[in-house]
């Protein structure tokens, strides 16, 4: 092959040989808009005169366009073996890559089943955390909140003021069993204490308050 | 890619593997020896990446492409092949429908002959900047050569191309 690492002692200047304008190269760095400071208003002004330069212009332009429209192709499996998308598929599962990235993986998908697994496997573990349902905190872990300690502290009166209400009604009612006093028999008060234990809270009535007078 | 990121190996497989792929095949219009200059690129640039240092990525990666282009030429001992390429249809990235194809591989098998009756010091510029898009900078720095002869080449490369296409545009 050609030694390109030694350009050809003619190669370098602006003007084209055969050319028969100055701007020669200038050209093809005007379509690439790689034109120094000062170059793009001579290359507009030449251009705006000379017909050979327009027609020139247009050949290199579409030369260029040939090139370009080169289709890109794809590297042989074969040839790359180990290049896999690991790290970015949990971000394409997500959405978070850019079109670019997207569509080199759907590329890649199509003919790699170890992402594919991957892929899947990533995206079942996704749905099982998403599916799992929300936890309450455990009570003690909550903050003591002022507004707790005002509810405690009402709920505390409220038992209190009942338990008063309630001797208040046992006193009443052993006031008005009678006007002799009530002994009591402890073999008797066992025996009923038994008997209360026993049952259900509020069907059990307590001998004892419902009028049962001493021997 | 970053320039302030060290991109690891599999990132460049990744990201350039097909842009070296085509800059090889359409510099000599045979896959066998593009596919060896990717993987001989790849190694190179998996043993480079320990010493590389942040800044321009692209000017280390082509220019490692480039020399590894030049020594794998080089080291067969002949010039690269000036085969008419009879695979583009193996090889072409995306395939719209039947006649899409079949015209777009017609077209590129006539561009890429013209492109290998280019002398390879212009078809070499005219790939870097219209097949791999680099800058005139971006090239001077990967062949190693002022950007005035980076413009030269790419100035007369596709104006000898022009002259090879014989269909019109």
């Amino acid at each position: 092959m050609a030694d390109v690492t030694q350009p050809r002692p003619t190669e370098h200047h602006d003007a084209i040989e055969g050319s028969a304008c100055d701007i020669g190269e200038l050209m093809s760095a005007y379509l690439d808009g790689e034109l120094r400071d000062g170059e793009l208003d001579r290359v507009v002004a030449h251009l705006a005169d000379c017909l050979e330069c327009i027609a020139e212009f247009h050949d290199l332009k579409e030369a260029r366009t040939a090139v370009r429209m080169l289709p890109m192709l794809q590297v042989p499996d074969r040839v790359m073996p180990a290049a896999h998308y690991g790290p970015e598929l949990s971000a394409f599962l997500d959405g978070e890559l850019t079109v670019e990235e997207q569509t080199m993986i759907v590329s890649h998908l199509q003919g790699c089943t170890d992402c594919l697994l991957e892929l899947q496997d990533l995206d079942a573990a996704r749905t099982a955390i998403r599916a799992l349902p929300g936890v309450e905190p455990p009570v003690p872990l909550l903050p003591r909140l002022p507004v707790r300690s005002q509810r405690t502290s009402l709920r505390r009166l409220a038992i209190a003021a009942a338990g008063f209400i309630g001797a208040a009604v046992i006193a009443f009612n052993m006031a008005s069993s009678g006007p002799e006093p009530t002994s009591v028999d402890l073999d008797q008060f066992a025996d009923r204490h038994n008997v209360r234990v026993s049952v259900d809270d509020g069907a059990v009535v307590v001998p004892a308050l419902s009028g049962r007078t001493a021997p | 890619m970053a320039e302030d990121r060290v991109p690891t190996w599999e990132d460049v497989a990744r990201r350039y593997g097909r842009k070296i792929y085509s800059f090889a095949y359409r510099l000599t219009g045979n896959p066998d020896d593009a596919s060896d200059l990717v993987q001989e690129v790849l190694l190179r640039v998996r043993k480079g990446l320990a010493n590389y240092t942040p800044g321009s990525f692209e000017g280390w990666l082509w220019r490692i492409t480039r020399n590894a282009f030049l020594d794998d030429v080089r080291k067969k001992k002949r010039r690269p092949t000036t085969q008419l390429p009879d695979d583009d249809r193996a090889v072409l990235g995306a395939t719209p429908s039947p006649d899409e194809v079949l015209a777009s591989v017609r077209l590129s098998d006539d561009v890429q002959a013209a492109l290998l009756k280019v002398p390879m010091e212009f078809r070499e510029c005219v790939v870097l900047c219209d097949v791999v898009g680099l800058s005139y900078e971006e090239i001077s720095n990967a062949i190693d050569a002022p950007v005035g002869t980076v413009r030269s080449r790419i100035h007369r490369g596709r104006k000898q191309l022009r002259g090879l296409l014989t269909w019109p545009m």
